[in-house]
């Protein structure tokens, strides 16, 4: 029996905090166009897409998904294809 | 200017001094992003499996905002996820860009422009702000209205303007 495979044991099983990306304020995006990009790709309501932009904008970053890191990777490649500026992190 | 017309059909107007000026633009566009630098010395079945990427953000500014780091606390998470994802990032922005070049080069015949065609107009206009924003230094949104008699900056609220018509029949 083979010994147990202790460095691929990952520790996302153990503290269960999820991954998240963010996106951060740029001062050449239009407020408009991240709005559109966050109804478009994320599917959210318009309300909802202009209080993340606004966040974006006001507090310099916002938190615009939750999920897997496979997930949170896919979202963040998908805003740099629209030019937005994203980073995924572990949640804390 | 994109406009709406009767029956959603989203159609674009440009003068010939417009037409002049994004032509030359979307060029100098594809020739930053077609950069010999990352085609050479490239393990070809790396760049088979879109693997070839580079894994350090880029020295000039201009291309390091188009291709940011994926991870703003982790330098070995970064290197991994740039070597992963650059190549497709630069392919589907050349894509965009050889799309609405294609349009330009078709011109006057064409004005319509199908809603597949708008997104790659987006993202290149878009792609485009992004490089100038950085080689004008723009650091911050009022610094748009700084000097509106330099040339740089003449384009730079042209293409503002532009992407702006484009959003406002998208929404």
């Amino acid at each position: 029996m083979s010994a147990l495979p202790v460095e691929d044991l990952s520790l996302d099983l153990l503290t269960d905090r999820p991954w998240i990306t963010l996106v951060w304020n740029d001062p050449i995006n239009l407020m408009s166009y991240v709005t559109y990009v966050f109804q478009t790709y994320f599917g959210y309501d318009k309300p909802k897409a202009e209080l993340l932009m606004l966040d974006v904008h006001e507090k310099g970053r916002a938190v615009v998904s939750t999920g897997t890191r496979e997930e949170m990777e896919r979202d963040v490649a998908a805003m740099h294809s629209y030019g937005l500026w994203a980073t995924l992190q572990k949640d804390d | 200017m994109f406009k709406n017309k009767l029956g959603g059909k989203l159609t674009l107007e440009l003068d010939d001094a417009e037409l002049g000026v994004l032509l030359q633009l979307f060029e100098q566009m594809s020739v930053l992003l077609e950069d010999p630098e990352n085609e050479s010395g490239a393990d070809p079945l790396a760049k088979m499996l879109n693997m070839s990427g580079s894994t350090q953000i880029s020295e000039d500014p201009a291309l390091a905002r188009l291709f940011p780091d994926g991870y703003s606390d982790d330098e070995h998470a970064s290197a991994d996820f740039r070597r992963f994802t650059e190549q497709d990032l630069r392919s589907q922005k050349i894509a965009a860009l050889t799309t609405v070049t294609e349009t330009l080069k078709e011109w006057p015949g064409k004005t319509s422009v199908t809603p597949e065609q708008a997104q790659d107009w987006l993202k290149a206009l878009n792609d485009l702000r992004l490089v100038l924003g950085t080689r004008l230094e723009i650091t911050d949104s009022s610094d748009r209205d700084l000097d509106p008699e330099d040339p740089g900056m003449h384009l730079y609220n042209y293409l503002t303007y532009l992407q702006g018509t484009l959003i406002d029949t998208l929404t």
